[in-house]
């Protein structure tokens, strides 16, 4: 029965936004992807949802910068596993043109693992949908995992 | 009276506005700025592109034996501005409309230009100087050929010899 609601969920994985500092360009990527149809991530099945205890896939941008970092971290902490983080821009990774900054805490590794970077400053909406559909097949991946582990 | 209807008879006949993009190659803008591609026969080591990458995302490592650098550019931190190939002299760093990025976290190390570029020799006395491609010899070494191609001391030897060469044939020419 899990297996079969696994199999089930993997088709609609439910995409969670967190803005950890970020300038802002990446967060209205993000919006684009989803919101225009032009580009229409729901129709992969991805949905975009308000809280974190409902998420599968995280989308990351910004820099993290220590003032969000603690938030960032607790938010992190109550998605559920197995889950999928996407680095999206170049700041989670690097720091972009914010490293060194005395406020930036990047590279975001140090604190939460990321499966999946889209780099870019902003990336186009069809490179998150390409980084997004990587994270799929990573979560997919870990969701048989878990399902094997726990029956 | 149903203004809606000419609206609705457009949409039906333009079909949808979604991109086709994951199950289809998505358009892109032959100008669009994606990553950048470097061509390592035409680099001359002059470090300009490190000195205007924003991001710091080029980084040129002097080799431990002295025999070159090591030349990265991190596409992780490269924020796609193309200031390095607005400024590369010769055209080695260009901006491709490449924008499939997207990677996996264990890759992330691994996702950069990395080449190894060897330093040039003074064609006269074999010293190490900065690399001589066909690329800046068209662009800079019209005027004296063979003189661009000499480390600094040459250079400077075989002016003094050239001055003084134009110099005593005017003196036997006016005594």
């Amino acid at each position: 029965m899990l297996q079969f609601l696994s199999k089930l969920a993997a088709r609609s994985p439910w995409i969670y936004r967190i803005n950890a500092g970020s300038c802002n360009g990446c967060d209205v990527e993000m919006a684009t992807t989803a919101l225009i149809p032009r580009y229409d991530v729901e129709r992969l099945g991805c949905k975009y949802c308000g809280s974190p205890r409902h998420a599968d896939v995280v989308l990351i941008s910004g820099p993290l910068t220590l003032r969000v970092r603690d938030k960032v971290l607790r938010v992190y902490n109550e998605i559920p596993h197995p889950k999928v983080t996407v680095a999206v821009g170049v700041c989670p990774v690097s720091g972009g043109c914010f490293r060194d900054g005395y406020t930036v805490g990047a590279d975001i590794d140090h604190y939460i693992p990321l499966d999946v970077i889209v780099p870019g400053c902003p990336p186009r909406p069809q490179a998150i949908m390409e980084g997004v559909l990587k994270a799929v097949e990573i979560w997919r991946a870990r969701l048989e995992e878990s399902v094997c582990s726990h029956s | 009276m149903f203004p809606f209807l000419k609206i609705m008879l457009r949409n039906l006949l333009l079909g949808p506005s979604t991109d086709a993009f994951p199950f289809a190659p998505a358009k892109t803008h032959e100008n669009f700025r994606g990553c950048a591609v470097f061509d390592p026969e035409k680099c001359i080591l002059c470090g300009i592109c490190h000195h205007v990458c924003a991001a710091g995302a080029i980084q040129l490592r002097p080799s431990e034996d002295g025999a070159g650098m090591q030349y990265l550019l991190w596409h992780n931190s490269c924020v796609f501005c193309g200031m390095c190939a607005h400024y590369c002299p010769t055209g080695a760093l260009t901006m491709s409309n490449n924008w499939h990025l997207a990677h996996t976290g264990a890759e992330m190390f691994s996702n950069c230009i990395s080449s190894f570029i060897p330093f040039g020799e003074c064609a006269q006395c074999g010293a190490k100087i900065q690399p001589r491609p066909q690329a800046i010899i068209d662009k800079l070494g019209v005027r004296s050929p063979e003189r661009f191609l000499l480390c600094p001391q040459c250079k400077r030897q075989s002016i003094v010899r050239n001055v003084a060469q134009v110099r005593s044939t005017r003196r036997q020419e006016n005594p």
